[in-house]
């Protein structure tokens, strides 16, 4: 196991302040199964400092909503956790999300310090109340004046008539839009946006990027988990790619658009349609019977018998990390 | 005339209203007797004043006749008379008992259902041990511990009845309780309680209200045969239960209408209830449809 301290973060152009925010350190979640055990999270090392977006793509299945879920405690009752998750508050001590026990998160934690905007938002609604209701009871339990629920629709581009709707009378897309606003109530100073872009048309998800870009450049931070690339590399500063569990590559995003050198960020960028337009060759691994070594290797056309023992994250030039035993070197870049 | 005959009869505007198929006029039937018998024993004692000590010896069994439509007991008193009033009674303990046992199944299930763990499996064990003893039995042994009077009554029949609200509301909050939006509230920042009486309950309530109102005949029999076996309210009160026991020594002498009055009355009114409550139960959850048609 590596520690944050020799892990140098993405040195970020464009993260407001260097504070760290949240620490992540060997981030472990395992769900005992009655035959098996699933690791979706494994030794999972990440920063994110105020005013900075940090985008978490992958594959489906490889973790990134169980990242969000451990972060917030909302694990059922079978899944183990290990390591740490350090959230340092600007005024107050620092809380341990992992360790700090339920009642910490309740009172101190959700809503008003981490934020979750929960992936499906139509199941993510209570059906027996509207969204208004909804709202003015996030705002006023965190000690705002109900009347700014107008204001937050607005901002998250949600008609406040369609407030006073019931969650099946909304969209997919309003319902979106409404678990969005529900988020933002309490002003979190770390928002975890879940797919946040799902069931919206083009102009939607640009103004849904634009906001949470807009909240990172007013110091608060956000973790941006999407499979949408392009979005990704439109508003993060630093990303993330997650693979099986792990995060093989977090780098700055220009860098890693740029010149990806975790053989698997490789080749989900080469799927983009406006790049080769290829698909990563071979399946994705069961997390039930993850290989010991690298997880990509059995897909890697890189692999060599190295790559039977796990990567440690290891700095890259030009600041981030990368897990691999054979990092794709490009141009001048030693 | 050409007024009338486009206006819709009352019988078919009432179908319309309740949403009735043609089969199911017995609702609107089961309706009207539960108005009638509601309004009559709530205006009972404006408009038909009853002493419950008075006698009448020169009058004791009297067949029903135009003044005394059910006849009179072996004490001269109106049956007819009293029966209003022990439905009085009746409805009475009915409607609190089953308010009593559906706020305490109530919050027990819903403790249960929301904490879950070694709470859940303790209070689930203890309803299950209550329900294996007999509901009379227990009853008797209730009002037996206290002194025979309507709070006894109510007490008796509430304490009994919760275990199958209980029940309802636990597994209602068991399956509400892994729903995503609950997740959503807590994640929100919303605590145990809020999330209890805000988010968890509001789904449970047309299940519980259907509950208490399906309870009411149960709480009304339950009362009748605590006063039948002499242990509900005292003998010179009228209530269903201790009429039909008074009657039972002027069965033997021929007088059959001294029980009949009351052993109709409370057949009927917890019938309309029964059926009501079916209907309702109908249109809140039309997978069950009700076993009950008239």
């Amino acid at each position: 196991m590596t520690t944050t301290e020799s892990v140098p973060a993405p040195a970020s152009a464009r993260a407001a302040t260097s504070r760290p925010l949240l620490a992540v350190d060997g981030l472990g979640v395992e769900f005992r199964l009655r035959d098996a055990r699933v690791r979706a999270v494994t030794d999972l090392h990440l920063t994110v400092r105020a005013g900075e977006l940090l985008a978490v793509v992958g594959e489906s299945g490889c973790g990134k909503s169980v990242l969000a879920h451990a972060l917030l405690g909302l694990l059922p009752g079978n899944a183990t956790t290990t390591g740490h998750a350090v959230l340092h508050e600007s005024d107050g001590e620092p809380v341990d999300l992992i360790t700090c026990g339920q009642r910490q998160l309740a009172r101190r934690v959700r809503g008003r310090l981490v934020g979750l905007v929960p992936q499906s938002p139509a199941t993510a609604l209570n059906p027996v109340r509207t969204g208004r209701r909804l709202l003015a009871e996030t705002l006023r339990a965190h000690g705002r004046d109900r009347a700014d629920a107008d204001q937050l629709a607005v901002d998250v581009g949600l008609d406040p008539a369609d407030l006073d709707r019931y969650p099946h009378e909304l969209s997919g897309g309003m319902a979106q839009r409404l678990v969005t606003a529900l988020a933002l109530a309490p002003d979190p100073a770390l928002l975890i946006a879940d797919e946040p872009t799902t069931g919206l048309d083009r102009p939607l998800v640009d103004h849904t990027l634009d906001l949470l870009r807009r909240r990172c450049d007013n110091g608060a931070a956000v973790v941006l988990i999407t499979h949408d690339l392009a979005a990704a590399r439109r508003v993060a500063d630093t990303v993330a790619v997650m693979y099986a569990s792990r995060v093989v590559e977090h780098r700055d995003t220009d860098e890693l658009f740029t010149a990806p050198t975790h053989p698997y960020a490789s080749a989900l960028l080469d799927a983009l349609p406006d790049r080769a337009f290829r698909p990563v060759p071979g399946d994705p691994p069961m997390l039930t019977a993850l290989p010991p070594g690298c997880a990509f290797a059995p897909r890697c056309p890189h692999r060599t018998d190295t790559c039977a023992h796990p990567p440690e994250p290891t700095p890259v030039a030009g600041g981030g990390t990368v897990a691999c035993h054979h990092p794709i070197r490009t141009g001048a870049n030693p | 005339m050409a007024d009338l005959a486009t206006r819709p009869p009352l019988l078919h505007v009432a179908r319309s209203r309740l949403r009735l198929r043609p089969g199911q006029t017995g609702v609107v039937i089961a309706g009207l007797v539960l108005l009638t018998t509601v309004a009559g024993s709530l205006l009972a004692p404006l408009v038909w004043p009853l002493d419950q000590s008075a006698v009448a010896l020169d009058q004791t069994r009297l067949a029903p006749s135009w003044t005394h439509l059910a006849g009179t007991d072996d004490l001269g008193r109106d049956v007819a008379h009293r029966a209003v009033y022990g439905l009085r009674v009746s409805l009475l303990v009915g409607a609190v008992a089953a308010l009593v046992a559906t706020v305490l199944g109530g919050v027990v299930g819903g403790i249960a259902g929301t904490l879950g763990g070694r709470v859940d499996r303790i209070l689930m064990r203890i309803v299950d041990t209550i329900a294996a003893m007999p509901h009379l039995l227990l009853g008797i042994f209730i009002v037996a511990m206290l002194r025979p009077s309507l709070g006894a009554v109510i007490a008796s029949v509430g304490l009994t009845h919760w275990l199958s609200t209980a029940r309802i509301v636990r597994s209602e909050v068991l399956s509400l309780r892994n729903r995503p939006f609950i997740d959503a509230a807590i994640s929100g920042g919303a605590g145990r309680l809020r999330v209890l009486t805000r988010h968890l309950l509001p789904h449970v309530l047309p299940r519980l209200a259907l509950a208490t109102t399906l309870m009411i005949p149960h709480a009304v029999w339950h009362e009748t045969a605590l006063s039948f076996l002499g242990l509900g309210l005292p003998p010179h009160l009228a209530s269903l239960g201790n009429m039909i026991n008074d009657g039972q020594g002027s069965l033997l002498t021929g007088a059959w209408w001294a029980s009949l009055a009351p052993g109709a009355v409370i057949v009927v009114v917890t019938f309309a209830i029964a059926v009501l409550a079916a209907r309702w139960r109908d249109r809140f959850d039309p997978r069950v449809r009700a076993e009950l048609h008239l």
